[in-house]
């Protein structure tokens, strides 16, 4: 981990890679390909931005993405490693221990306190109770919500219970952050600040983020743009993108 | 955590919590109540048996299997001394009666009724006649004394000190009348028992039967619990000293005690499997339910690497407090209303006795035990069905839920 405000000069390594993926839904007697033979990677530190709009595969891409769905045909390697062997107890392994995620709808535990949501995926991973602690405070201080560590989902604002969400996905130290539409729920402004701290977070912990949406303003925080349209990735569009966040 | 979250998923959903935990303690309650009310039943009529029977009696084989039709199967002076012998050996054993059992009839000067009489030995103390409800107990120097039941005192219109005409057939073969006088009138739970039964000082009845023998040997023991392993030891015992007489125990002398015990058993069977049925397909209704609304936090706890295993764990650890608080409301229950109960002191009078007696409900281990097994069972056999399901849920399906 970086400290804060200093540069993730790590970049390089490829952090995750999908070859030829492919994923079909049976939809009655008719075959709706929802993603055709995407070919992408990105590398250590990367900050990708998915944007498309509604039905064209960006769920789909970031399920595969998350090994939480399996794809009909290609594969998903993670640290170079092929993700389409493995059985659903090795898939949940490794979630665990090397994604993070990032919901549309938050998804926080809602009988569990922000720490202690914070703190599930350090629980599943069998930590000891004291590092569980320091992980947890350090995280939820990166997030600016060291004060609301006793509270629950419901006593939270949409932007915090973001927050949570962002701190809940780091504090395992994965190698890659994927995160759907995290700021479709919010307002512009609190979006935009949840876009910064992700980014932020990007730099000082030098995780690759792949961020999902389809707000052209989360576009903009984009360190690499890849636009999907109809199950496939615009060719065109995949590339570096200009500038850095604004 | 993976025993607080759960309870506190119970505490979230407070309104189902509340209903289950009700089903589950009213299942429990109620089966408290039944096998309570069930022993206790049983237990009065343990007692009502052992009084009639003693713990063990010893007798010919002829006798219990009801082979002959004469008197060959009364057991000598010698024979019963050689069992004396025997007995003193077994640890358990705190005395003996002699009883001799023989059929005639009974008259007053207007009705005649078939009874069978009992030679006792007065004042022995093993195995003594019921409760007098008038006049006194036989005394050793009594002769031509005799006890009655109620029920037959009132056929037969007699009291205290009056006369009656007994009637018998000797061993020999012959006929035999004598007049007896009504020394006290007895009181036992069976009406049956109080109409068919006398009891006659032992040596008097042997006089009027002409034998020196008796029937049985009937045998105090210092604890019912002890009846098996005695009944095995005296048996063995004279077996091996070569005294053919066979020792049964007072549940053996007792078809109705048998029958009613399995009966009861039964009974506590079948109320136990409704419990179970009732309480399992509720609690499954209300935790599929439960669960189904959480399907997206499922959803949430598989993608953050949730194993099916831990899915599982949380949502059976759920089942299992609902179980254990049901379980244990239930028992408290249950144990409120029956202190309750027992000290109204409700009476009633079960078929075949003449007094009624208080409904009791027993509170005893073996009695409050069972039925916290049979709520807690049958709820986490229903938790059981819902956390698999639940534990198989697909991640991206369970994510896409509203």
């Amino acid at each position: 981990m970086t400290t804060e405000g200093e540069f993730c000069h790590e970049r390089g390594g490829t952090t995750l890679e999908t070859r030829n993926l492919s994923k079909t839904y049976r939809l009655g007697s008719e075959d709706v390909h929802a993603l055709c033979g995407v070919d992408f990677a990105a590398s250590q530190g990367d900050f990708v931005v998915v944007n498309g709009p509604s039905g064209s595969g960006k769920t789909t891409f970031l399920n595969l993405l998350s090994v939480i769905d399996r794809p009909t045909t290609g594969e998903v390697l993670i640290g170079g490693a092929p993700t389409s062997t493995q059985s659903e107890r090795e898939l949940s392994t490794l979630r665990r221990s090397t994604i993070g995620l990032v919901f549309q709808t938050f998804n926080l535990v809602p009988v569990l306190s922000a720490a202690e949501n914070v703190e599930y995926p350090l629980l599943l991973q069998r930590l000891s109770k004291p590092e569980r602690r320091q992980r947890v405070a350090a995280l939820l201080d990166e997030v600016g919500l060291a004060d609301m560590a006793g509270r629950r989902p419901n006593e939270l604002s949409g932007g915090q219970r973001q927050r949570v969400a962002v701190a809940r996905a780091l504090v395992a130290g994965p190698k890659l952050v994927l995160a759907d539409e995290p700021t479709a729920n919010l307002d512009s402004e609190t979006g935009g600040r949840v876009m910064e701290l992700l980014r932020r977070l990007n730099e000082e912990h030098c995780v690759t983020f792949v961020v999902v949406t389809h707000d052209p303003a989360v576009s903009a925080y984009a360190r690499r743009r890849i636009r999907i349209l109809d199950g496939r990735l615009d060719e065109e569009a995949v590339g570096v993108a200009v500038g850095s966040a604004p | 955590m993976w025993l607080s979250v759960p309870l506190r998923s119970l505490w979230r959903s407070r309104r189902r919590t509340l209903l289950s935990v009700a089903v589950v303690t009213l299942g429990t309650a109620v089966s408290l109540v039944v096998l309570g009310f069930v022993q206790a039943s049983r237990d009065q009529l343990k007692q009502t048996t052992v009084e009639e029977f003693g713990n063990l009696q010893i007798a010919a084989a002829d006798l219990w299997n009801e082979t002959t039709d004469g008197y060959e199967y009364l057991i000598p002076p010698e024979a019963v001394a050689a069992v004396d012998e025997s007995l003193a050996a077994e640890s358990a054993y705190v005395g003996r009666t002699l009883r001799l059992e023989f059929p005639g009839l009974l008259a007053s000067g207007e009705r005649t009724q078939v009874v069978r009489a009992v030679g006792i030995e007065p004042d022995n103390g093993v195995l003594d006649p019921p409760s007098i409800a008038d006049g006194r107990r036989l005394e050793s120097g009594d002769t031509a004394s005799v006890l009655v039941g109620r029920s037959l005192a009132k056929r037969l219109s007699i009291d205290v000190g009056d006369p009656l005409i007994f009637t018998l057939t000797t061993a020999a073969g012959a006929y035999n009348a004598t007049p007896l006088i009504v020394a006290g009138i007895y009181r036992f739970q069976s009406e049956d028992a109080e109409l068919r039964t006398i009891f006659l000082p032992l040596r008097f009845g042997q006089l009027l039967l002409g034998t020196d023998g008796v029937d049985r040997i009937v045998v105090g023991l210092s604890d019912l619990a002890l009846t098996d392993a005695a009944r095995t030891r005296v048996q063995a015992t004279l077996d091996r000293t070569g005294i053919a007489l066979e020792v049964k125990t007072w549940y053996e002398l007792s078809p109705i005690y048998q029958q009613l015990s399995a009966y009861f058993d039964l009974l506590f069977g079948f109320l136990s499997l409704a419990v179970t049925i009732l309480v399992f397909f509720i609690i499954l209704q209300v935790l599929t339910l439960s669960f189904l609304e959480r399907t997206r936090e499922i959803g949430t706890l598989r993608a953050l690497g949730t194993t099916r295993g831990e899915v599982f764990r949380l949502f059976f650890v759920e089942s299992a407090w609902l179980a254990l608080l049901g379980a244990l409301v239930g028992v408290a229950a249950g144990v409120l209303f029956s202190f309750a109960f027992n000290a109204v002191g409700i009476e009633w009078k079960p078929p075949g006795t003449v007094d009624p007696v208080t409904f009791t409900i027993v509170l005893a281990p073996m009695t409050v035990l069972p039925p916290f097994l049979v709520g807690l069972v049958a709820t986490l056999i229903s938790g059981l069905f819902p956390s698999i399901r639940t534990s198989r849920i697909r991640v991206v399906d369970a994510l896409r839920v509203e």
